[in-house]
């Protein structure tokens, strides 16, 4: 109710508008530090501040012990719901298809 | 050298003064008070270095050096100080100045010619202007400013002075340059006899060189007497006025102070002026002192002109002017003439010096002639525009400026201080808020001419080129203001006959190089394409403007007015019929947004838009907060738009479970979500349908829809068990009603019931072991209350196995879990007049 405007709204006007159709959606977000979060977009604002729900973290770390196999490391954590500080946000993108 | 320069200047100074009344350039001779001062230290180390020459020195008189001077070298405060009239003005210096460059500022071209006409009336004009200006001394030092303004206002009066009293001037030997300047033309005119004017003054001028000289030999005395007190300074001319006339000036002047001679300043001034000048005159200067008897009058009139030439240059660089000391340049001091020749120029005088003086002397040298070569390196430049070539380009910047905020004053003040803060800031901090148009223009330029004309000084403004600077700079600025007013208002003007429109540009509106023109219906194409084809993304607008209208009708139901009576005052029948009339337009607008009147397509491949809106998540929560907000007809509409759609539904398509390819966890969510927030409303409605609906209802299921699809999924089932239910409760409660309709669900009925048969071993999703299978067995309890005995029959038949198989599966598990799965089982079997109990 409190972003109803009194004006027409249209519902995309400005990129954060965007994100907003991907409320309740399922997102990918990638984050600084080498991570990525999938999960639920619960709530968001004009910080990129999110909520996820049922999200997937995924860390990767850089397995470089053997300087000729530069694998890569992945941790996944699972949480239930989630809040993401907007500063560490890189992107956000909806998942495909669905 | 310098050191006799700084001597001559100084007494000169005070002496000017002194005979203030008969100078209108006094405050030339301070100019040189700076280069004086600085020439002190130079005069100190030459006192050191010229002890062999002292000799020749009468220096009996430098005793009363420290009284005058108080003992140390004469600053402008020691002397400045007493000068009462220099302190009154000096208040009110800049204010004067400031109102002056204002005044001249805002005359008009013709007062400023004005102005100039009148210039050559002045005293000002003997070629000493470049002495008038207030910022020439200024350069050397702070307050001198203060003795520069007073002399311009008080010409006037000394020139009065002048002229009454002829014969008192020449006998005080008070040379104005006017005067030197008439007496050096007429007698470099053929030495004709002067004009009876000229004659008055010329005479005494030869008696006093000679006096000066003799007084020279004893010198101090005569210029120190000055520099004793202000107050004596002023009141000599006086003095000198009554004195003179009755009786030779000499003795006069010595009998009213004894010891010093009076005529010492007269001399000097002469001096004075050339030493300010430039040093190339000082040979001539330096003629006169050694021959004495050569009357002043004969000095090359050439001299104040070269002094005009390059007066701030010599201004600027006062330490060069006092370092051509040496050269002769400071003969005016009343010590030069003592010594034979000048001294120190000539190298045969070194080799007279002891070793040490040599010695000091060169080093002396070696110092000033690095600093000379370092000035020259800054100054390599200096000079290169011209004051002409400054003006110039802040005429050139002036007027782009004006053609930049040129319509600055239509704009409104918020828009200008937006565009433009620092200017309207400044003008704003310097007054006179902008009340008119013109104003921030002249405003503007009278800034500008105030700088410039401060930066050049005056004397060059009086100058006619200058002074054709500020004017033409003045136009322009009219100009350019009226242009900018005389500029159409629009962006754009079409002038008659061109082909094509000219935009104008400023700063704040830049000329569009692309002129577009937007396509409206192209807009709408585009738009109807958009919600025809409804993709992924239109589908997520779409539910948003949905939520963003239920949000704005839920938000509004809560400013619901209190409720109207009949004696409500007419303001609250006012609000409550606005509130209906918003609410309204809410309305309708919901109905479009959920996009369910758009037509449907048969065999589309892209879902219908309110059926994708159902795919998502957030697209069913909508819809029963929907419902609450439509009408019954709208409620039926939707009801309709899902069952015919409903074998099109992600939770029904997507939703087809079989034992070996159970439900993703997504898709079962879904299907719960479905059941829980859309089949809730959808199902209340049914429950409370006529049968007619039902009928036409479970005829589109038939009709349109995948039945086998539609059976085999939770939500298509529960469905057909809602309908099919609904129908038998309708059925038990007044079968008499409506024969015809019976007949109609009959015959539907056993067509679903022929589809469904065949479907029957695959309606339930899992195995046996599944116990997600209530809803199957509520569909057959239900099929199976209205089934006729021989459909009982082929039901039992068809699900036989599946009974058969829970039951025995259920002796194994937990009473609880058994007892649940029996119960489901039971549902069905009551259903047809059975019990698991038989089974037993």
């Amino acid at each position: 109710m409190a972003e109803a405007d009194d004006g027409a709204p249209s519902s995309v006007a400005e990129p954060l508008d965007l994100v907003r159709l991907c409320i309740d959606e399922t997102v990918i977000v990638k984050l600084r530090g080498d991570r990525e979060l999938k999960g639920r977009l619960h709530a968001y604002d004009s910080h990129c501040n999110l909520v996820l729900g049922d999200a997937e973290e995924t860390i990767y770390i850089p397995d470089d012990d053997d300087d000729e196999s530069e694998n890569v490391r992945t941790v996944k954590k699972q949480s239930e719901m989630i809040f993401v500080r907007g500063d560490s946000v890189v992107l956000i993108a909806p998942q495909g298809g669905s | 050298m310098s050191f006799f320069d700084f001597d001559t200047s100084l007494p000169k100074d005070r002496g000017h003064f002194a005979s203030a009344p008969g100078f209108g350039q006094t405050p030339d001779a301070f100019a040189g008070l700076g280069g004086g001062a600085i020439g002190d230290d130079d005069a100190i180390d030459f006192e050191d270095t010229y002890d062999g020459l002292g000799d020749r020195l009468d220096e009996t008189d430098d005793a009363f050096n420290d009284d005058t001077f108080g003992g140390g070298p004469a600053s402008q405060q020691t002397v400045g100080r007493d000068f009462d009239f220099a302190g009154q003005t000096s208040k009110i210096a800049n204010t004067i100045h400031e109102e002056q460059m204002l005044f001249q500022a805002r005359q008009p071209p013709s007062q400023q010619k004005y102005q100039q006409a009148a210039g050559p009336s002045k005293p000002a004009r003997t070629g000493y202007e470049s002495y008038h200006d207030p910022n020439y001394i200024p350069q050397l030092e702070a307050r001198a400013d203060i003795w520069g303004l007073k002399p311009k206002q008080a010409a006037p009066p000394k020139q009065e002075n002048q002229a009454p009293e002829p014969a008192p001037a020449p006998a005080r030997k008070m040379l104005s340059l006017e005067e030197v300047e008439a007496m050096m033309r007429a007698q470099s005119l053929t030495q004709a006899p002067p004009t009876p004017a000229q004659q008055t003054q010329a005479p005494p001028v030869p008696q006093q060189q000679p006096q000066s000289i003799a007084h020279t030999q004893a010198p101090y005395p005569v210029s120190q007497g000055q520099f004793t007190g202000p107050p004596q300074i002023l009141q000599r001319p006086q003095q000198q006025h009554q004195a003179r006339p009755s009786s030779g000036p000499r003795q006069q002047v010595h009998a009213e102070l004894p010891g010093h001679s009076v005529q010492g300043p007269p001399i000097q001034h002469p001096t004075i002026l050339q030493r300010q000048r430039s040093a190339p005159n000082d040979p001539a200067i330096q003629q006169h002192r050694h021959a004495p008897s050569q009357p002043a009058a004969q000095r090359p009139p050439s001299q104040p002109r070269q002094i005009l030439q390059n007066p701030n240059r010599l201004s600027g660089q006062g330490q060069p002017m006092a370092q051509a000391g040496p050269r002769g340049s400071l003969p005016g001091h009343s010590r030069g003439p003592s010594f034979p020749g000048m001294v120190i120029t000539h190298p045969e005088q070194l080799l007279h010096l002891s070793e040490e003086q040599r010695a000091a002397f060169l080093e002396e040298d070696a110092k000033r002639a690095k600093r000379n070569h370092k000035i020259a390196l800054l100054s390599k430049d200096n000079g290169l525009m011209t004051p002409q070539d400054k003006n110039f380009i802040t005429r050139i910047q002036l007027q782009q400026l004006m053609a930049a905020t040129g319509n600055l004053e239509e704009q409104d003040p918020e828009a200008a201080l937006v565009e433009d803060f620092y200017y309207q800031v400044f003008s704003q901090i310097r007054g006179a808020p902008r009340q008119t148009p013109h104003q921030p223009a002249n405003q503007f330029a009278q800034t500008y001419l105030f700088q410039t004309s401060n930066r050049y000084g005056p004397g060059r403004r009086q100058g006619r080129g200058a002074d054709n600077h500020m004017q033409r700079m003045e136009q322009q600025v009219q100009r350019a203001v009226e242009a900018a007013k005389a500029k159409p208002k629009g962006k754009s003007l079409v002038i008659e006959g061109s082909l094509g429109k000219i935009a104008f540009s400023n700063a704040k509106t830049p000329r569009p190089l692309l002129n577009i023109k937007r396509q409206e219906t192209e807009k709408q194409s585009h738009k109807s394409h958009n919600s025809s084809t409804a993709d992924r993304k239109a589908t997520l607008r779409n539910i948003e403007t949905v939520y963003i209208t239920l949000m704005q009708m839920e938000d509004h139901e809560r400013s619901l007015p209190a409720p109207i009576s009949e004696d409500s005052d007419p303001d609250a029948i006012q609000k409550h019929m606005e509130w209906r009339t918003k609410i309204e337009a809410l309305h309708t607008k919901l109905w479009q947004d959920i996009k369910i009147m758009e037509p449907i397509v048969q065999g589309s491949h892209t879902p219908h838009p309110f059926i994708a809106i159902l795919s998502h998540a957030k697209g069913k929560k909508a819809i029963p907060r929907i419902f609450r907000h439509i009408d019954e007809q709208e409620r039926i509409t939707v009801l309709t738009m899902i069952v015919v759609h409903l074998d099109n539904l992600s939770v029904v398509s997507q939703a087809i479970a079989t034992p070996e390819e159970p439900l993703s966890p997504t898709i079962r969510e879904e299907v719960e979500l479905f059941s829980h927030s859309v089949m809730p409303p959808l199902f209340a409605h049914i429950s409370e349908s006529p049968l007619n609906i039902i009928i036409g209802l479970l005829g589109l299921i038939l009709d349109r829809t995948n039945l086998h699809v539609v059976a085999r999924t939770k939500i298509g089932m529960s469905f057909l068990t809602m309908l099919i239910s609904r129908a038998e409760l309708l059925k038990q409660s007044a079968p008499e009603i409506n024969v015809g309709d019976w007949e109609n669900w009959t015959e539907l009925y056993n067509r679903l019931f022929d589809a469904v048969e065949t479907v029957l071993p695959l309606l339930f999703p899992g195995t046996v072991n599944d116990t997600e299978d209530m809803y199957v067995w509520q569909f057959l309890a239900a099929m199976g209350v209205g089934a006729s005995p021989e459909q009982q029959q082929r039901l039992v038949i068809g699900v036989k196995d599946r009974v058969m198989e829970t039951v025995s599966v259920s002796k194994a598990l937990p009473p609880e879990m058994a007892g649940a799965r029996l119960a489901n089982v039971n549902l069905f079997m009551r259903a047809i007049g059975l019990d698991v109990e038989l089974l037993g």
